[in-house]
């Protein structure tokens, strides 16, 4: 089976003064890679003015586009017009659920949303006492169980998991142990681990470390922009089921 | 004075919570009088309006811009997995 070739970044956090900086950036990506995944922060404060710009520097690549959301794409409330408005531009978003792209006869399945927090096993929240407690874990819970459907769902020849939460500390290493909860959790690995998956990618921990694994083996690559310092990166698919 | 502490965290807040920011991952230290503020930035403008919101968080202290600006490189070598 032809290998694969995905450009991954998250974290653009782009806005109307960085107009046709990335753009330019990513111009001849489709020589070096087949798909590009963007892990979410596409925006800074998620306002509709905001995502235009993404729209545009993202649309129209000859390589398709698969984005899921962040945090700051939440923060106006307005994250599901800026859903539909990019996919109006072309672009694949994925709110809890999978795709599959064909490319070149092979199928490459990305399953996947924003994701949320909680921490690690062994130091997390659990669903217990306030409401408002329970509503914050019970929030990552109902993520995992969607993205497990998804994922088993999924008939293709790779997997991979988008997400702008993290599925484990490793690539958390260089931020304060005490936010970790607001970076990920472990859920989110374990609803990968159960399905199985070739890459998961993430974002959110601008100042975290690119490389890690999920308990079950699977490979884990923070792509935030502040971490990868390059327009993106290309990791190569060669395994296949 | 008021204690270092208390000034830190509200500087913090202040740019994560501020229109003209909403920076969540710029570390604020504070010794005595001065204020000292680390963290990626994507542009020069971006880094003004930070040390702006600090100092209006933090009046009468000294800021120190610590901050670096992230040059986003072409990209580099692919991994295989
Ligand atoms: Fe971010
Ligand atoms: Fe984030």
């Amino acid at each position: 089976m032809r290998e694969l070739r995905i450009a991954a970044v998250a974290d653009i956090h782009l806005g109307e003064d960085l107009r046709g900086h990335y753009r330019k950036k990513i111009e001849g990506i489709e020589r070096r890679a087949d798909v590009l995944l963007v892990g979410g922060d596409l925006t800074r404060h998620g306002t509709i003015p905001e995502a235009r710009v993404v729209a545009d520097e993202l649309s129209g690549l000859p390589i398709p586009v698969v984005a899921v959301l962040g945090n700051h794409d939440y923060h106006s409330d307005r994250n599901a017009e800026i859903i539909d408005l990019l996919r109006d531009a072309g672009i694949t978003v994925l709110d809890d659920e999978g795709t599959v792209v064909p490319i070149d006869g092979v199928r490459l399945g990305v399953a996947g949303g924003k994701g949320f927090g909680g921490g690690f096993a062994g130091k997390c929240a659990s669903e217990f006492g306030e409401p408002e407690t329970k509503a914050f874990v019970r929030h990552t819970k109902e993520i995992a169980e969607r993205w497990r459907r998804a994922l088993k769902e999924l008939d293709a020849d790779y997997k991979i998991v988008l997400s702008h939460y993290s599925p484990v500390k490793d690539t958390l290493m260089g931020e304060p142990p005490e936010i970790y909860p607001f970076l990920g959790s472990y859920m989110l690995a374990e609803a990968a681990d159960a399905e199985g998956a070739d890459l998961f990618i993430h974002g959110h921990a601008h100042a975290g470390t690119e490389k890690g694994v999920t308990p079950g083996g699977i490979r884990v690559r923070n792509v935030a922009l502040p971490v990868i310092k390059h327009a993106y990166t290309v990791y190569c698919l060669n395994g296949g089921y | 004075m008021e204690t270092p502490h208390y000034v830190a965290a509200r500087v913090q807040r202040a740019l994560a919570e501020d229109e003209r920011t909403t920076e969540l991952g710029i570390r604020v230290d504070v010794r005595g009088e001065e204020v000292y503020l680390r963290g990626q930035v994507s542009c020069d403008e971006r880094r003004h309006q930070i040390v702006n919101v600090a100092r209006e968080a933090a009046p009468g202290l000294r800021v120190h811009n610590e901050l670096t600006l992230v040059e986003v490189r072409e990209p580099g070598e692919e991994e295989h997995l």
